[in-house]
């Protein structure tokens, strides 16, 4: 086929230009034996998205996104020609996909103080679930730097707020809290514990209480990332102590919580306490942990199981490094060392990929298979802060939400590349969206995310995007199911 | 000396000199009127800060959280400074003319414990020194009075305090954590005192001091002490008690020293705008004399946890950070390259930024900044 310059620099109208369709999701896919088609070039992505929807035959039109050369497309076809000093005789490859739809703001519940970290209980979490006739009963869980936890209903309706300090609660702020099931509820924080909490509803679902059921001890830091593991009752946990714990959800399945790190409280006098061994004023229950796992150099930031093998963790640490442990030994198995403190972490379990966010402003991700070589597979790029929390998508193996110390969070499909320009190596993602909070004006950047840290994000089928920050609230965006605006 | 233009062309470019500073990352708002002085724990997960308004503060270092903040004197707290080890957590900070040693309540019970016993040690011995003194009925006032400072403040965690004659400026720990130096400027003959913690114990090495002492400095890992007058900074033998080297970086008036980890270089900060580099190798006078700042340089600090960096804080409101990179080889000197002018710090009535201080480990910086908060910048 020859190529001629004048047509790539000047397009008559009426020109076209020969596309080829693909997918990767097989429920989308076009007949096997779809060849290129010719489409105007004067096309953009909801014109695309027509012909696409028209092959398709679907009953209801879904809205697309076109992906060339690992890039989205975000101009017409011709635009993209010209730009690339392509003919319109040379043949595009098109990867088509669901569209990410805006993540619009939906509502936000207001705190007392910082908000730490957020959880959110609904049909379709992970682990646990309620049940499927439960509709209605999503239930958010925040934790806050007033040492506070706050189960809220739908209807920003606190259900339930956690014991005060002297009453059974942390004695200092909340920085991890998740829900083990729909009836128990762990929570940590800057006190150094661990704490397993009995949550009830009354009947109607208006009112409900958490109740302290066991306290653990054995961190000499803050604590500030939890992972569950419901099935095989185990609960990790990541301080700044260089410690990962692992604890059993189960009381008596736990050692006597060490004497010496029990409050005064819990002792007679500050002087005998290394002789004592069991609790004297608390009426709840006291545990040490089933194995610390050492080998970390600076504070462990997060932790997560293994998604295909729950006697497999990972954590990650501001020593620059990635950790795989074997549960059942309480050994370390691997280590990845990057170039920055790592502060967050999640799984892409289908793509066997870990993201990992730095404080450095950026998320890496890191394939922890032992063969595998190479230490990051790809960058994301685009906050202006630390990344502190992140989040899957849960209807996309590639998506993922970060949340930053710049006050967003960003929406991420690891799809969405560009080769790397300048000192950075590999290749380099762009956010796809961008959440602010809900009151920051447009335009206005503050000096070190002041007044606007997000601590923690999670993202949730039915719910959607839920993050928490300094702004002491938690926000609500829409996180699927809104159709795109036409262009 | 050299003009640092005439250098630069032979010099690696910043861009290859990362990691270092750039941006601001967290703003830790709180004291009321300037912020004097910063630390950062020897975990690197605390900040800790002092200020006009009497005030000894911890933050949360990432987060930017105030996590405890405790009155403890009338007057400015003009410096804190964590004392080295992780095995104890013990900030030392000085108000007025005396020093305060606090165990703040971020620690856990064993640690705390550990703290304790260290802090308490000295009473028993300061009580049998004090009966030999008397015994001896020699009647001198002690070169400093140490004290409970009272029920409220120690319940409140701070436990010891060390009363010495005139305002304290500098407090400098000795790297394991049982001496301390503190200079009062307006001292004259008890200007540098040297505090031994486990007995309670003040002493007075300098007695005929040449010039109005500014800063002292204990070397990383040899027993020497660097003392500096406005013009001088002279360095002793702590254990054969006598004069090593006296040095004259050119200043009119040094308001700031450290020491490079190795221990065999120095920076010096000046009220007159300069800062110079010392190869205690190579001679008595600078190996280089840098000129950036138009106002005076208030503190210098080099990064302690093996990352070629220095930085230097001014009243013309900016964070100078540098790329110095000291080799073992005795015979190659040290490069130096200007990397980053951190500004947007506000001045107020003349003062710009009053301190800096480096992570133990990573590339991130902590400036204290008159009303406007402290920031770091990763
Ligand atoms: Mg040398």
């Amino acid at each position: 086929m020859s190529t001629d310059p004048t047509v790539a620099a000047e397009s008559p109208p009426g020109a076209q230009v020969k596309v080829q369709f693909i997918t990767s999701h097989a429920d989308i896919s076009l007949p096997e034996n779809t060849g290129p088609i010719l489409v105007p070039t004067h096309l953009r992505r909801y014109g695309l998205s027509s012909i696409i929807n028209h092959l398709l035959a679907s009953e209801k039109p879904i809205p697309f996104d076109f992906l060339i050369a690992g890039a989205f497309l975000r101009t017409s076809l011709d635009e993209y020609l010209t730009a690339n000093g392509l003919s319109s005789e040379s043949i595009l490859t098109l990867e088509y996909v669901r569209s990410l739809i805006p993540p619009l703001y939906l509502a936000s519940f207001e705190h007392d103080d910082w908000v730490s970290t957020v959880d959110v209980l609904s049909r379709s979490s992970p682990l646990p679930q309620l049940s499927s006739d439960a509709a209605g009963q999503e239930r958010i869980l925040s934790g806050s730097y007033d040492g506070l936890l706050r189960v809220w209903n739908m209807s920003s309706q606190i259900l339930a707020t956690s014991s005060s300090v002297g009453d059974g609660g942390h004695t200092s702020s909340i920085k991890a809290a998740k829900f083990i099931s729909p009836s128990q509820v762990v929570s940590s924080g800057l006190d150094r514990t661990v704490r397993i909490w009995n949550y009830n509803e009354s009947s109607d679902h208006f009112s409900a209480e958490l109740e302290p059921l066991l306290e653990l001890y054995g961190h000499t830091g803050s604590v500030d990332s939890l992972a569950v593991h419901a099935p095989t009752n185990k609960i990790l946990s990541a301080s700044t102590d260089h410690t990962l714990g692992i604890w059993s959800v189960n009381k008596s399945d736990n050692p006597t919580a060490p004497p010496q790190l029990l409050p005064s409280r819990r002792s007679t006098s500050a002087r005998s306490k290394r002789r004592k061994t069991t609790s004297s004023d608390s009426t709840t229950p006291c545990r040490g942990p089933l194995a610390l796992l050492r080998s970390h150099t600076a504070p462990v930031s997060s932790t997560v199981f293994s998604p295909s093998d729950p006697t497999v963790a990972y954590s990650v640490s501001w020593d620059h490094t990635l950790r795989t442990w074997d549960l059942v030994t309480a050994s370390l198995v691997d280590t990845r060392t990057t170039s920055h403190p790592l502060l967050s972490l999640t799984s892409l379990p289908d793509l066997h990929l870990l993201a990992a966010g730095t404080s450095a402003r950026h998320i890496t991700l890191i394939d922890p298979r032992a063969d595998v070589t190479t230490v990051s597979a790809l960058t994301l790029r685009g906050h202006a802060n630390a990344v502190v929390s992140l989040a899957r998508d849960p209807e996309s193996a590639w998506g993922l939400v970060s949340g930053s110390h710049d006050g967003t969070c960003r929406i991420w499909d690891v799809r969405s590349t560009k080769p790397s320009t300048g000192a950075v190596s590999g290749e380099v993602g762009e956010s796809v969206y961008t959440i602010k909070r809900e009151d920051q004006p447009d335009g206005v950047r503050k000096v070190g995310g002041e007044g606007i840290k997000v601590f923690g994000v999670c993202w949730n089928r039915e719910l959607g995007i839920v993050s928490a920050g300094e702004d002491r609230k938690v926000q609500i965006n829409r996180g699927k199911d809104v159709m795109a605006s036409s262009e | 000396n050299i003009d640092p233009e005439s250098l630069l062309p032979k010099l690696p470019s910043p861009e290859e000199l990362r990691p270092f500073p750039t941006t601001c990352a967290t703003l830790y708002r709180g004291h009321e009127g300037r912020v004097r002085s910063l630390a950062i724990d020897p975990t690197g997960t605390w900040l800790a800060s002092g200020g006009d308004d009497g005030t000894v503060r911890i933050w949360e270092l990432l987060s930017g959280r105030q996590i405890w903040s405790m009155k403890i004197d009338d007057e400015a707290v003009n410096v804190v400074r964590w004392r080295p080890g992780k095995d104890a957590v013990i900030i030392s900070a000085a108000a007025g003319e005396s020093i305060f040693l606090i165990i703040p309540p971020i620690v856990d019970p064993e640690t705390e414990t550990t703290s304790r016993d260290i802090l308490d040690a000295g009473w028993g011995y300061a009580a049998k020194s004090t009966n030999t003194t008397a015994s001896a009925s020699v009647k001198k006032e002690p070169p400093a009075k140490w004290t409970r400072p009272g029920t409220l403040l120690e319940d409140g965690g701070v436990l010891v305090k060390a009363t010495v004659r005139s305002t304290i400026k500098v407090i400098s720990w000795h790297r394991r954590g049982d001496y301390f130096a503190t200079v009062s400027p307006t001292g004259q003959n008890s200007a540098v005192a040297i505090h031994t913690l486990s007995k309670h114990l003040t002493q007075l090495p300098f007695r005929h001091l040449r010039g109005l002492a500014q800063t002292a400095l204990f070397h990383p890992s040899r027993p020497i002490l660097f003392v500096a007058t406005q013009r001088t900074i002279r360095s002793y033998d702590l254990v054969r008690q006598t004069l090593l080297k006296t040095l004259s970086p050119g200043a009119r008036w040094i308001s700031s020293l450290d020491l490079h980890p190795a221990g065999d270089n120095l920076i010096v900060g000046s009220y007159d705008r300069r800062l110079l580099w010392h190869d205690l190798d190579l001679s008595t006078r600078p190996y280089k004399t840098l000129r950036y700042h138009s106002k005076a340089i208030r503190a210098v600090r080099f990064h302690q946890g093996g990352l070629p960096l220095f930085a230097s804080a001014s009243d013309d409101g900016s964070v100078q950070v540098f790329h110095g990179k000291v080799v073992a080889d005795l015979m190659e000197n040290a490069t130096i390259v200007p990397l980053k002018v951190l500004k947007g710090h506000a001045v107020r009535k003349e003062l710009g930024v009053l301190d800096v201080e480096w992570h133990p480990r990573e590339a991130w910086c902590v400036s204290a900044v008159p009303i406007t908060p402290a920031s770091p910048y990763p």
